[in-house]
């Protein structure tokens, strides 16, 4: 049996597969306080769908694999570890000046972002590397233990080490590390080469101050819950989920907590490419996760899920920059919770402000009067209001008329249903201008791609903004409401090891970069071996960092192979350069050096079989569903719909326009698409 | 002859207008991702120093998301009616080179891609472009800002008026080659070249799709309807403001070809809220004059008109139909936009312009308490100088670039302390802060020292900026070449309502022997192995008096170091006890 955990903002979700194969969904609420308290209760809430008790459950599983925004909500509350930044002489403020950039030039409103280490915290150490790697001047032991004497008399919890040029030669930040040993016993620290290698001395300085900060209260919080889960019977093997879209054992992600950042939307991607691949065949998929009050979108293509060079914690420019490569997925403000609103030029806007849990959509009835998406799809007859949560909780269909007739329908001179045909038209344009941020501007058409619909909130417009941007197929799977925590249960463990060397595709240094390839290929087959022993399969894939000469942002370049024999390998890549500029940037530029910076190989071990199993039927709906009602859809008006319940669909096509109903999730099949279930019990939508 | 399309009245729906603006809005975002990821020079992929717009077949703006303000808010109009007055037979695949400040560009080496969109008839429906500093320009000397420069022949920079550069999506080598003959480190230019007319390309093929799925005839009545609507956001801002008027003035340092004593620049303010109109009258100025610093008529236009956003609600957008509320008055043959050719104009985005934009921006606080801001930090520390020379790690390549080691000079709002890095007004903020490794990496010198320094902010109830430190030089057995053009070591940004002026800009050569010697404003200086270039930057003015500051705020910034206890003491009325504390009654007597 192995279990996948994802705690969220409000639910913590738990995801079992017995050892049948079956896959159980469940459900407890988040206890911000002690997060581990929410996770053994849905713990509890399995044993007893399953029939067993807690021991008993936990001793039957092999794994638990964990999803958190535990690191994340630290960092947004501030309430991360006090942490020293040690910096090179003269650079002090690389965490104040960061790489400049600003949004919205007329708006002198939003404050310059405080960095992320005080200036308090932060102290010059002597010593100077230049960019060929040579020392320039020599490190004094003696200031630097000074420092650390102030470090200890300010009580520092962590400390974060980044001088310039480590990357090249790390020989002042190790001797700094032992220093910290030995006058500085029992703090933890990072070192910014061994953390984080890249040029750009804000990013990997920004990297090194988050990892560390997060350090004492990552490791008390995966000791805290190992010891729990260990105290009940628990034997198997304790994973997290990392920002990469994979999964690292709990004692290594301590020793890089940063990797736990994106811990839980990372792996929506995951599980979406799993269900494109499974139900319609298709590698390329937008995968959309639709909660209250996030949206979250990612692209895989040729079965690659993304990732960005750029994380951000906050806004770009405004926030911090993680420094790391992570899954790519973009959030923006957008839900069901998000809030309609009518400018004073007459223009209606849809979020990004959300009525969040509390006070909530007007028809949740506690308080919240203004109109939101989930209040639209419920005047338009979309949602059941007895049927919401699997009717746990009702709706008021008139607190929903209300708030969209007086902020919406009357400032623009327009009927309810046109008012909240409109709120979900703009909530759909919000979504599809993010999908479209991840693909159009990325070069790539979403026209005829399949979207896959996660989230509890996806089905409402999942077939209007697949009609929008003309994709495909919309797939809507049955664990589509916890697609994180499904995806966790495929995971791969995995390494990514990267190394600076130049080389230039006009004299290429075939040895040197067969020697970088090589240390890589050892240091993979190591990790393979290693944590990755046991696994069900593993392979490498290897990368090359390049740009036509003067170009300073990479493209990142799937490598055919792991080395290079001749010189038509060279000529190949640098031909797969020029293809993948084209394909991004519109022109390739044949006649101009491309140039070899950074060399990556990505090991993954699969430690879950091939795939997941179907979702057990552990719900009956209470009562009887209505089998049609009225719902309203933009060019027909209110017209007689047919309900279904999810779980007893068959795989004979439904007609729009239709419901699918289950107590996860709603989803509205429009006018005209067609919607059938398939084996793995997802349903497939052609819009 | 294009022909003119037939104008039908379409009217669009609440909804459609706000797709339609984030669809514009994404093409000039899509393009400007494209130019940053593949220009070669570091003054577009490091420093971020150019913009995309969108311009209607009328020529009037309609969309510039992430724009540098003083690249495009009047410039891009001015432009597009450039290319079709000269080019009455423009065809499809046809792209223009425009950096002609006698013909609505900015300055010369703002090299600017014109490309118009036609309908598959052929008719013209719209003109995207993209603007973007260039590396060099071919002026007399290798830089960019020719400041001191009598005349445009003296400042040498090739000019291009809206000159068509491809036929048929073709390059028309003739002017490529022209331009490899007289632009330094010509496959530095050429790379950028490649990137300016791909991104232009890819926000014609957006514009192209949108047509494709909307008709040409929605996204005519899109333009119509947004400008109505921005200017009717606009009026409803505008007649929020007090009526009033202001006079500011605010003085250039003098350089080679002005007075002794400088430029001075006044401007005039008028919000007329009954007519919902913004008057900024820059006629009460000067004749042009013999230097590089005389404004373009695109830039003197924007350099105010920014200023007059600075008091609107950021939600109001910028294009064509809110400047219908804004009026720039000009005089011909006057140095604020009114030169005529062979004027030289080479260093107008900058210098002369912020001597607009910084008063203009003054004057509204000056009308009222929450209006405006105070003034932004002059430009042109040494740490953004153009530096050129001979890499001896790379068989002494020749190279030249504009580094932006450090600006700061955010000035302070009536309600928000200073964005740090500002750069200057007419930037605000948009370009981006070099890495010192990567500049290391590109060119062979080493940064010294980079750090913000204390007790320089410009104190208020908010603060301005503090100035910002900077010493480099060359490494290895080589020379550095540093040219720039600096303003403000003795007019420096001026507080408003009380708050305190910003830091001065100084530039100093630290000989061998460690001995610093100041450097002119105007400087194009050759240092050799073991000599550095030292730059303080130019800080923020402050806003309202510093001993209405929030107590809290003052204490913070004490322990964060921007300000010595002393400067707590003495300007902000806060005294600290030993531990740090508050020291509630000594701080209600000294604020009394």
């Amino acid at each position: 049996m192995r279990l996948a955990c994802d705690t969220g903002g409000t639910f913590t979700d738990l995801v079992v597969e017995d050892d049948r194969g079956q896959v159980h969904m469940f459900k407890a609420a988040t206890t911000p306080a002690d997060p581990v308290t929410g996770i053994l209760d849905s713990v509890d809430a399995a044993a007893a769908g399953l029939a067993l008790t807690r021991a008993e459950l936990l001793a039957r599983s092999e794994s638990f694999v964990h999803g958190t925004t535990h690191a994340i909500n630290a960092i947004i509350t501030g309430n991360t570890a006090k942490t020293a930044f040690l910096t090179t002489q003269g650079h002090p403020d690389i965490l104040v000046i960061r790489e400049g950039g600003r949004l919205e030039p007329f708006n002198f409103l939003v404050p310059f972002p405080k960095p992320y280490i005080p200036r308090a915290l932060t102290f010059e150490v002597s010593g100077r590397i230049g960019a060929d790697g040579k020392v320039t001047e020599t490190l004094d032991e003696a200031q630097v233990i000074k420092v650390i004497a102030g470090l200890k008399r300010k009580k520092v919890e962590a400390v974060a080490v980044c001088l310039l040029w480590s990357t090249v030669n790390g020989a002042h930040e190790k001797q700094v590390g032992k220093l910290l040993e030995k006058h500085l016993p029992g703090v933890p620290y990072t070192l910014s080469h061994v953390l984080n290698p890249i040029l750009r001395e804000y990013r990997r300085a920004s990297s090194t101050a988050i990892d560390a900060s997060l350090k004492p209260m990552m490791s008390r919080y995966l000791g805290g819950l190992s010891d729990r889960l260990r105290e009940t019977g628990f034997e198997g093997r304790l994973l997290m989920l990392t920002s990469k879209g994979g999964v690292m054992d709990f004692a290594d992600l301590a020793e890089a907590p940063i990797h736990s950042i994106g811990s839980g939307p990372s792996m929506a991607p995951l599980a979406g490419r799993y269900f494109a691949q499974t139900d319609v065949g298709e590698d390329t998929a937008i995968i959309a996760d639709t909660g209250g009050t996030t949206y979250d979108v990612s692209l895989v293509r040729r079965g690659v899920v993304p990732m960005t060079p750029e994380t951000w914690i906050g806004q770009r420019y405004r926030g911090h920059i993680v420094g790391f490569p992570s899954v790519d997925v973009k959030s923006i403000g957008a839900g069901g919770g998000s809030i309609a609103w009518v400018d004073e030029g007459g223009l209606l806007h849809v979020g990004p402000q959300s009525a969040g849990a509390v006070p909530g959509p007007a028809c949740y009835g506690r308080g919240g009067a203004e109109p939101t998406v989930t209040d639209a799809s419920l005047v338009l007859g979309h949602i059941d209001p007895a049927f919401f949560l699997g009717g746990t909780m009702k709706l008021d269909a008139k607190r929903a008329e209300t708030a969209i007739r007086d902020k919406v329908a009357k400032p623009l001179k327009m009927s309810l249903m046109d008012a909240a045909s409109a709120i979900l038209r703009l909530a759909t344009e919000n979504m599809v201008n993010a999908i479209e941020e991840i693909t159009i501007h990325q070069g790539l058409d979403p026209r005829g791609t399949v979207l896959i619909g996660g989230g509890g909130a996806a089905g409402l417009n999942s077939v209007a903004i697949a009609r929008r941007l003309g994709c495909s197929k919309v797939v809507i799977p049955e664990l589509g409401a916890t697609l994180s925590a499904a995806g966790a249960l495929i995971s791969d463990l995995h390494a990514d090891f990267r190394a600076l060397h130049y080389s230039s595709s006009t004299s290429f240094d075939m040895k040197g970069s067969n020697k970088v390839l090589s240390d890589l290929t050892k240091r993979c087959k190591a990790f393979i071996k290693g944590p990755g022993g046991g696994a069900k399969n593993s392979s490498i894939e290897y990368f090359a960092e390049a740009h036509y000469r003067s170009q300073i942002w990479e493209i990142d370049l799937p490598l055919r192979k792991g080395s290079f024999k001749t010189a038509a390998d060279v000529a190949r890549a640098r031909e797969d350069f020029d293809a993948a500029h084209e394909e991004v940037f519109a022109y390739r530029d044949p006649d101009s050096e491309v140039q070899f910076v950074g060399w990556r190989a990505v090991a993954r071990c699969r430690l879950a079989g091939k795939g997941l199993g179907n979702l057990a039927r552990d719900f009956e709906r209470s009562g009887s569903a209505a089998k049609s009602r009225k719902a309203y859809f933009a060019g027909k008006g209110s017209v007689s719909t047919k309900v279904y319940e999810f779980a007893s669909m068959k795989s004979k096509p439904v007609k729009g326009p239709a419901i699918i109903e289950s107590p996860f999730t709603t989803v509205v099949i429009d006018p005209g698409a067609t919607a059938r279930r398939t084996k793995s019990g997802s349903l497939v939508i052609t819009p | 002859m294009a022909k003119k399309a037939t104008r039908k009245k379409t009217k669009l729906d609440a909804v459609t207008l706000a797709v339609l603006n984030k669809r514009f809005e994404a093409v000039t975002i899509k393009m400007a991702n494209t130019l940053l990821r593949t220009g070669r020079s570091g003054v577009l992929n490091l420093a971020r120093d150019f913009s995309t717009s969108i311009v209607t077949r009328d020529c009037e703006l309609l969309a510039g998301a992430e724009s540098l303000p003083i690249h495009h808010l009047s410039g891009a109009d001015l432009m597009a009616r450039a290319m079709l007055d000269l080019h009455p037979d423009i065809k499809p695949g046809d792209a223009y080179l425009h950096n002609s400040p006698y013909h609505g560009c900015s300055h010369p080496a703002d090299h600017t891609i014109l490309v118009p969109v036609f309908d598959k008839k052929g008719m013209h429906r719209m003109t995207v472009w993209v603007k973007a500093h260039q590396a060099d320009c071919g002026n007399s000397q290798p830089t960019t800002y020719m400041g001191h420069a009598r005349d445009v022949y003296e400042e040498g920079a090739i000019i291009f008026p809206a000159v068509k550069v491809q036929e048929n999506f073709e390059d028309i080598v003739d002017v490529i080659r022209m331009c490899e003959m007289r632009i330094r480190v010509p496959e530095q230019w050429r790379g950028d070249y490649l990137a300016m007319v791909g991104a232009a390309r890819i926000g014609e093929r957006e514009v192209l799709a949108m047509a494709d799925e909307y008709g040409w005839e929605t996204l005519h009545a899109f333009e119509r309807e947004w400008f109505d609507y921005s200017e009717k956001a606009m009026i409803a801002a505008i007649k929020k403001l007090p009526n009033g008027s202001a006079t500011a003035t605010s003085r250039h340092d003098p350089v080679p070809g002005t007075p002794p004593d400088g430029i001075e620049i006044t401007t005039k303010v008028k919000i007329d809220n009954k007519k919902a109109m913004i008057e900024v009258d820059l006629t009460d100025n000067p004749d042009a004059m013999p230097c590089g610093l005389n404004l373009s008529e695109g830039c003197a236009r924007t350099a105010a008109m920014m200023a007059v956003f600075y008091s609107i609600p950021d939600s109001v957008p910028t294009n064509a139909g809110s400047f219908r509320r804004i009026d720039v008055l000009i005089r011909d043959g006057c140095i604020a936009g009114g030169g005529k050719h062979p004027t030289s104009m080479s260093v107008a985005t900058t210098n002369l312009a912020d001597r607009v934009t910084n008063p203009t921006q003054r004057a509204f606080s000056m009308i009222k308490d929450g209006l405006g801001l105070a003034e932004a930090g002059p430009i042109f520390p040494a740490a953004l100088g153009v530096i050129s020379g001979k890499d001896p790690r790379y068989n002494d390549a020749p190279f030249v670039n504009q580094i932006f080691l450090l600006d700061t000079g955010g000035p302070a709002a009536p309600t928000t302390d200073a964005w740090l890095t500002i750069c200057h007004a007419g930037n605000s903020g948009m370009c981006f802060i070099d890495s010192v490794e990567l500049d290391e990496l590109h060119f062979p010198f080493l940064v010294k020292e980079r750090r913000l320094m204390v007790d320089t902010e410009g104190a208020g109830r908010t603060i301005g900026a503090p100035s910002g430190y900077c010493e480099y030089g060359p490494v290895g057995n080589t020379d550095l070449e540093v040219a720039y053009v600096a303003d403000g070591a003795i007019n420096n940004a001026k507080g408003t309502r009380g708050g305190g002026d910003g830091a001065r800009i100084q530039n100093y050569l630290r000989h061998k022997n460690g001995k610093l010697q100041e450097l002119p404003a105007c400087e194009d200086i050759i240092l050799k192995p073991g000599e550095n270039i030292v730059s303080y930057s130019a800080g923020g003015g402050g806003y309202g008096p510093p001993k209405s500051r929030p107590v809290d705020k003052v204490k913070y910034d004490v322990d964060e170091g921007w300000i010595s206890r002393k400067r707590a003491r003495d300007i902000y009325g806060v005294a600290l006890t030993p531990s740090g504390a508050v020291d509630e009654k000594e701080t209600r007597r000294l604020r009394r």
